[in-house]
């Protein structure tokens, strides 16, 4: 683009004395009137070049104002020494430092809770309205974010980031593109550009000499006006005009709004990547290492059948579920109840000195005492326990209910009343809806899935088939998950990980991308390369695809304007050499070098804006296989590019009013 | 007609049956496997290696090997300059002749250096036998085998195999490929009439008159002969090249230079598949060269069948154009040989390639600029290969990926690489001195034919230099200071730009951890991909030169038709 | 004849020392905006570059023209120079 700029320039210098580089032998008028539609094309292509980043600009911009209103300077209570408070703006706070929040404060920095327990609207970062727990101690939900506001209670935050260096700081410089550095996929991109550039700059500026020489031998041979006329064709401004046509200024003034554009595609899912390389990164990854629980699964088992044993039927076995279950708020509970009452269980308990037991550690199970009678429900071994304390049999068809749920994935839960053992629960691990055919589609992209799970080896099994991630790792300790990274790493292979605890921060930061989760503490956060906003870790696999999208892009574009030479060279020097005998070369028919010029330079520039839209929007992914997509993109933008200036040079040509 | 057509086809034929068991002997010598020749050679072998001191089993890496090979031509290049300069006392010099001038000395060591032989001067009479074997015929040797060392360095590279040790790669290439083939070849030249002679040019009485004796040039021409095809080297014995009787007397010796001049860089495709693994690919990029090959000969065939219209005209009937061909070759073998010595950067010639039409002038031109239609003595296949990792860079980010080539990401040092040595090279050594010609043609350029041609003769000379072919159009007063010293710049640039570009990109492709394939991994071994690469060649590589061919032979085709002029 | 008195008004310290600080001021500037010391000195060696043109090419050119071409040329050796710059060291444009 710069050189553009300065061809701009050089014509406008011509359009005001044409005679500036060598007496123009041609009318000087229409010579003037030449140059200066090409210094008026020229003058509108940097413009639209500027414009398309601007565009691309401005949508980060919205979303950092959006941003930066929340992070108003505030004043912070700041603990000093002695316990008492001080009133200190909230820029001046450090690291370190400890600050007491009251309800209807703004968090004034990104910090730790460290005393209290309040729940704070998240709502400016995450766009999610319900309030959000904080507590000292967990890891999870003691990290809070500058710029949040304390709904309740109060808190004690130590503060972990010094001013401007915040969670939000950081999120308006990224989405403003301040910290723009380039990708090392968009230097190499700049680096081919640069070189098509120089070789043209030789060509193009080799021409006159070439030129001149045929134009002295026409003189001799033709006469002068068919030597004239071929100096005519190579004027300065005609050879800018080439140089520019022949630039790949299409990808030239579009490459970094495509780049500005990916990260704001990936904003708008609610992630923020710390680079544009961990985007790009994210199209190159080859394994996704995905938890278990939250990712895969819905996190909650959910009861899924009841198993009679001990000669009981179906129905009581369901209805002692139902009892159970009755007072145990969990998911686990609820579903138990669900089910049953799907079976027809429902007992009004008005009138019955009826009481729930909670689930203990120590006695591993849950129930509900009615009417002196104790129905419990809990895991096998303990209820195992409970009847024989009671003086009840275990009987066999218990083991082989139990290892029948086992061997399916589930995980067993006895029901019995007192001695009485009634049946098992079989709670299911429900993968989440539509994710089968979202591995199935990473698996035809190439990218290989790994779950990871603390299940043993035989639920893991059933949950990676059911799920149908390729390879799983059950009984796995956060240990394994750095190892699992660094082994497909050795094979050259690039890893992207989801994690939200302190433990994930290393496998995160030794992942190639790292996705933690916004609800995470801030170890992992920091850790990470992205953080989604929303804590949903199966965004890992929208970031794959928009990574992807973000590279088809501009590799489409490089292409289709790498491709459009052929049709401005086929337009440009058959008309402009012309007088050497070379017009039939003139396939387009165009009506004269003039014209053929400025129909080359005014499609040069308005394919620019045209492919505005493509650029910020990206091209559209399809989850194909590496040929295919080559093939279908080589075709449009291989061979559309090819094609497509033909057809738009020659429309363009038929409407100019220039003979 | 067709007897000529057959001949082309017999030809190729030939080239493509040798290829994959060239190659794969190629392979076997440069994978250190045992070869039918090493009882005889590995003594050899052991004692120029002991008597030179390397050490076979250091590796070298990209920028070592590089300068292991800028050191060794150099030392070679001065050694050559040296005997120019002093062959007036040095022996076997029967006809006496002195030092040609300095920059006539000076541009023919750098030519023979760069493997590229362009002649400025008539050997006959500039330079003596001594001169002729002694620097000329060795440096044949020395600069192919440089040619290959780097290829097998290149490839060895991509594969991701460490490179290997410059001078064991020149000593094998030279012990186990060119020395034994020139052997053989040299003998069946001999036996089939080229001299091979120490004595000096014959005086014998001519026929029309007995009172007058005319004296014949000859001298050790057949074993000069096999390895000026057999290393793309193309320097002739006699001013008039491969057209000379004693050079190439008949179709058998043209048949047998033919084959020569193109085998090694066939078959270097070949050696790549074996030590990549996957000869599927190798055969698939054997296809472009060879498409384009066999579509420029057809191109040329034809043009010179049909002959000039002009010609024709004033004839009153259709005569193919014989003007500057040998009848013993005719319009057939005359331009398969113009097309494949422009194709491979041989350089040899069996007819004035400034008499060819046009289309012959577009062909052998646009040979030079791409330089991959097979390519020069190695360096061909590495260029084509370097296309290949840019038709990776430009088209592989549309599967999503950053891309890779053979499981190695394509990065800016790679790009950096691959485009200033394929894309930038040529412009710089060939455009900008034409240029300059150009800009004083009265005072720089010596034309003979002014006008299109002149065009063309100028750029041909240039492209002949830079594309280290060394084959001349002709009909240029070339033997100025100007054309040396100017041309010596293209042979340098030409030459030793891409050929560190191409070890350090190989170097650098070695280094990186291969990334295993999977579904998402553009394939670089299909049809389709090798289309692309046909297109990215096309478009990048011969785009750059569509002003030039327009001005040049594209318009004195035009004029030809016309009648102007 | 009187003498003419010899009046030599010596600048004042201030402007001295204001005119240095210019002088200083302006090649700190240059230290900062190369782009003017770049001009600067194209048009110096174009003094040079102008006359060879002029004398090279048969009074083909004016005076004048054969400045702007010996300008355009070195204008079009310095973009060739930057997209050298931008070929090796891309990560700095």
């Amino acid at each position: 683009m710069f050189v553009v700029w300065l061809g701009t320039i050089v014509t406008l210098l011509v359009t005001i004395n044409p005679n500036l580089f060598g007496t123009v032998q041609a009318d000087v008028g229409q010579q003037r009137l030449l140059n200066g539609i090409i210094t008026f094309i020229l003058f509108f292509t940097v413009l639209f070049a500027n414009f398309a980043e601007a565009v691309a600009e401005g949508r980060g911009k919205a979303q950092a104002d959006a941003l930066r209103s929340t992070r108003s300077d505030t004043i912070a209570r700041k603990m000093l020494p002695d316990q008492s408070i001080q009133e200190v703006n909230s820029t001046e706070l450090r690291r370190g430092d400890q600050v007491k929040v009251i309800a209807g404060d703004m968090i004034p920095a990104d910090g730790e809770v460290i005393q209290g327990i309040g729940s704070v609207d998240e709502s400016a970062i995450t766009g999610e309205s319900a309030p959000v727990l904080k507590q000292p101690g967990t890891d999870i939900a003691s990290s809070v974010t500058g710029g949040t506001r304390l709904l309740s209670d109060e808190l004690i935050v130590r503060i972990s980031a010094d001013p401007g260096q915040g969670f939000i700081d950081r999120m308006i410089s990224l989405v403003e593109g301040a910290e723009r550095t380039k990708t090392p996929n968009e230097i190499a991109l700049t680096v081919l550009l640069a070189v098509l550039t120089q070789v043209f700059l030789i060509v193009v500026a080799t021409t006159p000499s070439l030129s001149g020489y045929i134009a002295d031998f026409l003189d001799n041979v033709l006469g002068s006006a068919a030597g004239n006329s071929l100096r005519a064709g190579t004027s300065i401004a005609i050879l800018i005009s080439l140089l520019v046509a022949l630039i790949p200024t299409t990808i030239g003034g579009l490459l970094s709004a495509i780049g500005i554009a990916g990260m704001d595609r990936v904003a708008q899912f609610n992630v923020i990547a710390t680079s544009g390389r961990a985007v790009e990164a994210c199209g190159d990854v080859n394994t996704l290492v995905l938890d278990k629980t939250g990712t895969i699964t819905l996190g909650n088992r959910l009861a899924d059948e009841f198993i009679p044993v001990n000669g009981h039927d179906l129905q009581e076995v369901a209805n002692a579920g139902w009892i159970a279950s009755v007072f145990d708020e969990t998911p686990e509970g609820r579903s138990i109840v669900r089910l049953a009452e799907k079976l027809g269980a429902k007992f009004d308990l008005n009138g019955q000195p009826a009481e729930g037991i909670e689930f203990s550690a120590r006695t591993r199970m849950s129930g509900t005492d009615l009417d002196g009678k104790e129905y419990r429900k809990g895991a096998v071994d303990a209820i195992k326990g409970f009847v024989r304390s009671r003086g009840g049999q275990v009987p066999l068809t218990l083991d082989q209910a139990y290892e029948r749920v086992s061997r399916l994935g589930g995980t067993p839960l006895a029901v019995c009343q007192g001695p009485d053992i009634y049946g098992v629960i079989y709670l299911k691990d429900m993968v989440k809806p539509g994710l089968r055919e979202r591995f199935d589609q990473l698996r035809r992209m190439g990218v290989k899935t790994i779950m990871l799970t603390g299940d043993n080896r035989i639920t893991a099994s059933v949950i990676a088939k059911e799920a149908g991630v390729d390879d799983f790792i059950a009984e796995a300790t956060p240990e394994d998950k750095i190892d699992v990274i660094r082994s497909e790493q050795a094979q050259g292979k690039l890893v992207a990980m989801t994690g939200d605890g302190t433990n994930d921060a290393p496998a995160l930061a030794q992942a190639n991308v790292g996705l933690a989760m916004n609800s995470g503490t801030q170890a992992a956060k920091e850790a990470a390369n992205m953080v989604d906003l929303d804590s949903d870790p199966t965004k890992l696999i929208d970031l794959v695809t928009i990574g992807k999208q973000l590279l088809i892009t501009r590799g489409a574009l490089t292409t289709f304007s790498v491709a459009n030479d052929i049709a401005k060279y086929f337009a440009i020097i058959p008309t402009i050499f012309a007088a050497a005998g070379i017009g039939a070369l003139n396939i387009m028919g165009l009506k004269s070098a003039q014209s053929a010029i400025v129909s080359a330079l005014i499609y040069n520039a308005l394919i620019i804006p045209v492919l505005i839209p493509l650029a910020l929007r990206g091209v559209q992914f399809r989850p194909l296989t590496a040929d295919q997509l080559l093939q279908r993109n080589i075709l449009i933008y291989g061979l559309g590019g090819i094609i497509a200036p033909f057809i738009a040079i020659k429309a363009i040509d038929l409407i100019l009013p220039l003979s | 007609m067709l007897q000529g057509w057959i001949q082309i086809a017999l030809t190729l034929l030939i080239v493509v049956v040798i290829t994959p068991f060239f190659g794969r002997y190629m392979a076997r010598v440069f994978l250190g496997q045992r070869t039918f020749l090493d009882s005889v050679l590995h003594p050899l072998d052991q004692v120029i290696l002991s008597l030179s001191g390397v050490r076979i089993q250091e590796g070298m890496t990209g920028w070592q090997y590089a300068r292991a090979m800028l050191y060794s031509n150099l030392t070679m290049l001065v050694f050559i300059y040296l005997i120019f300069m002093l062959q007036g006392g040095l022996p076997f010099n029967p006809t006496g002749l002195t030092a040609p001038s300095w920059d006539l000395a000076l541009h023919t060591a750098i030519s023979f250096v760069t493997n590229t032989n362009q002649q400025h001067y008539s050997g006959e009479t500039t330079y003596s036998y001594f001169s002729q074997f002694a620097a000329l015929g060795f440096m044949m040797f020395t600069s192919a085998a440089t040619g290959i060392a780097v290829a097998i360095a290149f490839i060895r590279g991509l594969t991701g195999r460490p490179l290997g040790n410059f001078y064991v790669d020149l000593i094998q290439s030279i012990t186990r490929i060119l020395l034994p083939i020139s052997i053989v070849g040299a003998i069946v030249l001999m036996a089939a009439g080229i001299p091979e002679t120490l004595a000096g040019p014959a005086i014998i009485p001519t026929l029309e008159n007995p009172g007058i004796s005319q004296a014949i040039a000859r001298g050790p021409v057949a074993h000069y002969e096999i390895i000026k095809e057999l290393g793309e080297n193309g320097g002739g014995f006699f001013g008039i090249n491969s057209a000379h009787p004693f050079e190439n007397p008949n179709g058998f010796t043209n048949l047998i230079e033919l084959v020569a001049i193109l085998s090694i860089p066939t078959s270097l495709i070949i050696t790549y598949g074996i030590f990549a693994n996957n000869l599927k690919q190798a055969w698939l990029v054997y296809s472009i060269p060879f498409a384009i090959l066999v579509i420029f000969i057809i191109i040329t065939a034809i043009g010179e069948y049909q002959g000039n219209s002009a010609v024709n005209a004033l004839l009153g009937s259709e005569a193919p154009n014989l003007e500057g061909k040998e009848v013993r070759f005719g319009w057939a073998q005359s331009a398969l040989f113009a097309v494949f010595t422009t194709a491979s950067m041989c350089g040899a010639v069996n007819s004035l390639h400034d008499s060819f039409m046009p289309t012959g002038g577009f062909v052998t031109l646009s040979n030079m600029f791409l330089q991959i239609v097979f390519g020069g003595q190695g360096t061909g296949t590495a260029y084509l290969f370097a296309y290949l990792i840019l038709a990776v860079f430009v088209t592989g980010l549309m599967v999503g990926r950053t891309p890779e080539f053979l499981g190695r990401k394509i990065e800016k040092r790679e790009v950096v690489l691959a485009s200033f040595l394929i894309l930038l090279v040529h412009p710089i050594a060939i455009l900008i001195p034409s240029a300059m010609t150009l800009a004083f043609p009265e005072q720089l350029a010596g034309i003979s034919n002014p006008g299109f041609h002149g065009l063309s003769q100028v750029i041909y000379e240039y492209a002949s230099a830079a594309a280290n072919n060394g084959s001349g159009f002709e009909g240029l007063g070339d033997a100025t200071l100007w054309w040396n010293l100017s041309t010596s710049f293209s042979l340098l640039a030409g030459r030793y730009i891409p050929i560190v570009s191409l070890l350090l990109l190989a170097d650098s492709m070695s280094r990186k951890q291969p990334v295993p394939a999977t579904a998402g991994t553009l394939r670089t071994d299909t049809g389709l991909f090798t289309g692309v690469t046909a297109g990215v060649i096309l478009i990048l590589g011969a785009l750059t030169f569509f002003p030039v061919l327009a001005l040049g032979p594209v318009a004195e085709a035009f004029q030809i038709l016309k009648g102007i002029g | 004849m009187k003498l003419p008195l010899l009046n030599l008004s010596f600048p004042s310290l201030q402007t001295t020392t204001q005119a240095l600080e210019e002088v200083l001021a302006i090649g700190s500037e240059w230290r900062r905006q190369k782009l003017p010391l770049y001009l600067f000195l194209a048009l110096c060696l174009n003094l040079v570059i102008a006359p060879v043109v002029y004398a090279t090419s048969n009074n083909e050119f004016s005076r004048s023209q054969a400045w702007a071409l010996g300008l355009l040329g070195l204008g079009t050796a310095a973009i060739s120079v930057y997209l050298f710059f931008v070929m090796f060291i891309p990560e700095k444009f």
